[in-house]
Formats: C-alpha cells, structure tokens, sequence
C-alpha cells in the first residue's frame, strides 16, 4: 500500500477558523517555464507543534519583554543606537548598516522560474530544507493541474530560485496528490562532506551480510507517520489540563494588550520609543 | 443644459453646467471647482499620479444623493489613461489614471468633488508606497484632540528614526502619513506596524485614544484607524475638496504649524477653505512632496 501522501488545505482547515494567515498566502506570483505562466500562492506546508511558554514575572505574572543591556555603561540600550557588527578577531568589528546589507539582498520576485526538470530521485534529502504548498490561483487552475499530473507521472521535479523574506533559496516544485509542493533546498555549500565518516573499508563476512538482509526483511514496512506522536508534547498538553482544573487560571495585571499583537521586537520598540515620548 | 468646449493641452472637452452651484449654502459652482482644481493641479497631481480613482460624485450638489465611482466611465474620451485592477473574484476593473490636467478637469466636470487613491500605485497594487494613521475624533472629542494624538505619534515615529506627515481630513480628523517608497513593502507589513503603534498609544493614554472599530469605545475619544493601511480601502487625496456645507480641503500642515494651531485652541483654525488651501500651496510649495519620495523602512517587521 502507498502511504496516503498529505495535501494542501488539510491543514489549514484544522487551524482555528480566526486566523486570517492560515487562508492567506505568505507569497502570491506566478510559476513560470518556457511559455507557461501559473498564477499562485504560497501556503505553510508544516505547522511545528512545539508549545509556547511566555515568560513572567513571578511575583505578579506580568509577561516580560526583552530589552537590549550594555554590560559596560550597565543601561539598557534604545533600538536607533544599536548597530551590527560583524566580528574580525577579538573585540574587533566590522560595522555593517540595514543599507548595505540591503544593497547585497536579492530583489524581492514575483515569479518562480524553473530553469530545469530533473529525477525526483537525484535529490538526496539532506538537501531538503522547508516545505511549502502551492495552491492554484484565479485563472491558473487548469494549468497548475496539469503541470502537477504530468510531473507526478513522469517522477520529475522542477528546479528554481525563490526569493522569500530577502533571502534567494534554490527551490525544488514537486507534484503531491495532486497539488504541487515547493521545497526550499540548501545550498551545496551547506552540506556537510560525508567522506569523513564513512567507515574504513573491511573485509564482507558473507554470513554476517545475509543476517543483515534477513532481518531488514523481517521487519519491511510502509512509511506510516501516523503511528509516531510527539510524545512530550503530549504529556505536556496533558500537565497543562491537569493544572487548569487543579488551580484554574492566573490572571496577569491588566495591561491593554488587545489589538497589540505583533512581533515582540516591535512591541518593546514601541514601547522603549513611548517612554522617552512621555519623559520629553 | 448649458455646454462650454474648451481645449487644454490640445485635448477638447466639453463642460457641462459649470455655473450649477454645487456647495449651495456656501455658493462655490461647478466652474469654482474647476478652477480650484485648474489652480491646485501641479500640486495634486503628482499625489494623483499612477493611482486607481475612486470619484466620489454629487451630481446635485453636496446636499443631493452621492455615489461612488471605482471604474472608469465607459464614455471616457480616448486619451484618459486607464489601468487594469483585478478585484477578488478575479474580474478585472478598468480605473481611471489622473495624470495629467486634462484628465483632472474631466474627472472634476463629472461632478466628482472628492478624490480618493489607494495607498499603492495601480501598477504594483501589493506595495503601499506609504503607511498611515487615520485619525477620526468621536464626539465630543474633536480635531484639536487629533491634533494631540497626531504630535505624539510624530514623537513615537521619530524615535524610532521614522518622518511622518499630517494633513486635514477635510472633514472632521487628521491624517499622519508615514511615506515607505520601498519595493518590498507589504499591507502585512504596514498593518502590523500601525496595529501595533496604535495599541500602544491606546495603552498609554486611554483617556485620549482608542484603536478599537467598535462605537462606544470611541466616543469622546480619538480612534487611531490602522485597518485602512489595507489594498482594498482608499484614502482622501490630499487637495482634494470634500464634500460638506463649505468646500474644505484635505490639506497638509507643517508639525510646527500644527502645533501652534493646536495650542490656540480653536478647533476652526484646522479646517481650511479651498482659497486658503491654494494661497497656503502657492506659498509654501507642497508639504505632502516627501510623501512620494522619502525611503524609510519599518523597524522590527521580523
């Protein structure tokens, strides 16, 4: 039996209903190869379902925020005084500013070329980074459909530069139940040599080589990753309900934190950049 | 109905009923307006530029029925530069482009007092060039409760090395531009960070600002609007007349001027007629022109 691939959309319908960003694409352009233009959008293939703790402080449970400490003048340091550096040798820096940084990033694209089509096979998988869906937009169903079909078919896969958050990443397309996967892949450069840990070569005992076979025989399987859970996720959620109904919840001080959602950094920002509003 | 061709740039028109007054309790006419726009287009035009119109038309005048006009007049004449807009169901709407004089005074002869354009130009409709801040008083509240609210945001902004600009709404708030001009810039970007800023200024002065939608929360306080920063919604473009008792004006102030008027304390001296808007252009130049231009990134977005 063929193990039932996933698809998109299973799971971002088993989000909650509320959250806009499971629906909307992270990126939305077009896949292009020769003469064949795909209008699509990008969606999150793998939602990690690690379990968040907010640090509080212990006295109150107020959530704490994280600010920038300069051990040396031994104050907290605001974010338009805090450069990057990059280190050349002890206690020595290049400093590096956002516009240069910015002059090296690629162009944010709209289109997702794919230059070749090779063997699906001919990737090994340490080469597999993160996994996303394509999910056909208005007017580009039938052509996503058909590259899909035809690509799973013919166990090809395309090959193609992405640019997503400023970074440029070969990307791999590949065909899943019907539906088109991209793969962001590493860089050959971020491979690891596996020549050094390859064994020394010794002498084949062929008995020993026919117990091997014998027992991987014995225990063929079909890949089924449903039969493995997190098991220390699960004891936690289970902790976490055995508290809620042994002690109930503890309320933080009231902070107006509604509408305030957003990238911590941001937030202390703000905040840091509100105080010295209100001390002018 | 009485018609008047004339030419501008070679470009004939044919204008209708210019001395219908469309501002009745005030008395400004079809051809006031026109001559208002005719005046203020070097300065309007380049904020118009690009930029898919939405008309809000008055046919009978401020007081008569209005409706709203995204697409472009099928009887357009030919030289009316237009763009294609894809819309959710994936049609595509032809919007009018004003880009030049000729088209202004069209659009202006269609009875379309009120100018709105979207925060990105028609071209790359995912980019807004800017972020903003709209800032709308619930009574009692009023604009000089704005004003405050728009002065401390500008020292919010500049502490994070960010320039904002504020204009009249033309109506009864303030609008604090904050202008990007950056290629990567998203309605993601631009709505975190304005939902965020907005909730700290609710946080620290619940009194004076509210960031929430719902009414009763807003009531005797300023609502710091972020969801506009959105590619469907549009803003008032700055000059462009609106549609009340008197033709005011949405129209750009200096933060210096804006805090002196603000400390006078006479909620009139922030509401300007279409005279004093196009005196205050021709002698101060435009003070929106660093909207277009100025590149400023928003800290913190990852």
């Amino acid at each position: 039996m063929k193990t039932p691939e996933p698809r998109p959309g299973a799971a971002q319908q088993s989000s909650s209903p509320g959250d806009e960003r499971a629906v909307h694409g992270i990126w939305s352009g077009t896949i292009s190869f020769s003469l064949v233009a795909i209008p699509v959008q990008l969606v999150k293939a793998v939602e990690p379902g690690r379990v968040s703790f907010r640090l509080l402080h212990d006295k109150d449970y107020s959530p704490l925020v994280r600010r920038m400490f300069c051990p040396r003048e031994g104050a907290l340091v605001p974010p338009e005084e805090i450069i990057r550096g990059f280190e050349i040798g002890p206690g020595k820096y290049l400093a590096v500013t956002d516009e240069e940084l910015e002059s090296v990033s690629p162009e944010r694209s709209r289109t997702i070329e794919i230059v070749d089509f090779i063997d699906l096979e001919e990737v090994a998988p340490v080469y597999f980074d993160h996994p996303y869906y394509l999910i056909p937009a208005k007017g580009g169903e039938k052509a996503y459909g058909l590259l899909a079909e035809v690509m799973s078919r013919t166990s090809k896969a395309g090959l193609a530069k992405f640019v997503l958050h400023e970074r440029e990443y070969p990307v791999l397309l590949k065909s899943t139940a019907g539906a088109l996967a991209l793969i962001t892949l590493h860089y050959h450069d971020e491979i690891l040599g596996a020549e050094d840990i390859l064994p020394p070569e010794a002498e084949v005992d062929e008995e020993e080589k026919r117990r091997i076979k014998t027992s991987i025989k014995n225990l063929l399987a079909d890949f089924d990753p449903r039969k493995y859970a997190d098991a220390r996720r699960q004891r936690i959620i289970d902790l976490l309900k055995k508290k809620a109904k042994e002690q109930g919840e503890v309320e933080a001080p009231a902070v107006a934190e509604e509408g305030g959602e957003g990238p911590a950094d941001l937030i202390a920002a703000l905040e840091e950049s509100m105080r010295r509003v209100k001390q002018q | 109905m009485s018609r008047k061709l004339v030419e501008i740039a070679g470009k004939r028109l044919s204008l209708a009923n210019l001395e219908k007054d469309l501002y009745p309790s005030f008395g400004f006419t079809k051809a006031q307006i026109l001559k208002y726009y005719r005046r203020m287009a070097p300065f309007i035009l380049p904020h118009l530029k690009d930029r898919a119109l939405t008309c809000k038309r008055y046919p009978e005048g401020v007081a008569g029925d209005f409706f709203f006009e995204k697409r472009c007049p099928g009887h357009r004449p030919g030289w009316v530069k237009t763009a294609g807009v894809r819309q959710d169901d994936g049609e595509l709407r032809t919007v009018c482009l004003v880009n030049d004089l000729e088209t202004l005074i069209w659009v202006g002869n269609l009875a379309s007092l009120e100018l709105h354009v979207p925060l990105a130009r028609a071209a790359t409709p995912e980019t807004p060039d800017f972020l903003v801040f709209d800032l709308d008083p619930g009574e009692p509240a009023d604009i000089l409760d704005c004003a405050r609210v728009a002065l401390i945001l500008r020292d919010l902004l500049n502490n994070l090395r960010l320039t904002g600009y504020v204009k009249t709404s033309g109506q009864k708030g303030l609008h604090v531009y904050v202008p990007l001009n950056r290629p990567e810039t998203t309605f993601e970007d631009t709505k975190t960070f304005s939902r965020a800023a907005a909730a700290i200024m609710e946080k620290n002065y619940p009194d004076l600002v509210t960031a929430k939608m719902a009414r009763e929360p807003r009531q005797g306080r300023v609502f710091i609007n972020w969801s506009q920063n959105d590619g469907a919604k549009t803003m008032i473009c700055v000059y462009s007349l609106r549609a009340r008792e008197k033709p005011y004006v949405s129209c750009p102030l200096a933060w210096g001027e804006l805090e002196e008027l603000a400390g006078q304390g006479d909620p009139q001296r922030l509401h300007f007629l279409s005279a004093e808007a196009v005196s205050r252009a021709e002698k101060q130049g435009d003070l929106f022109r660093e909207v277009l231009v100025k590149q400023q990134k928003l800290p913190h977005l990852s």
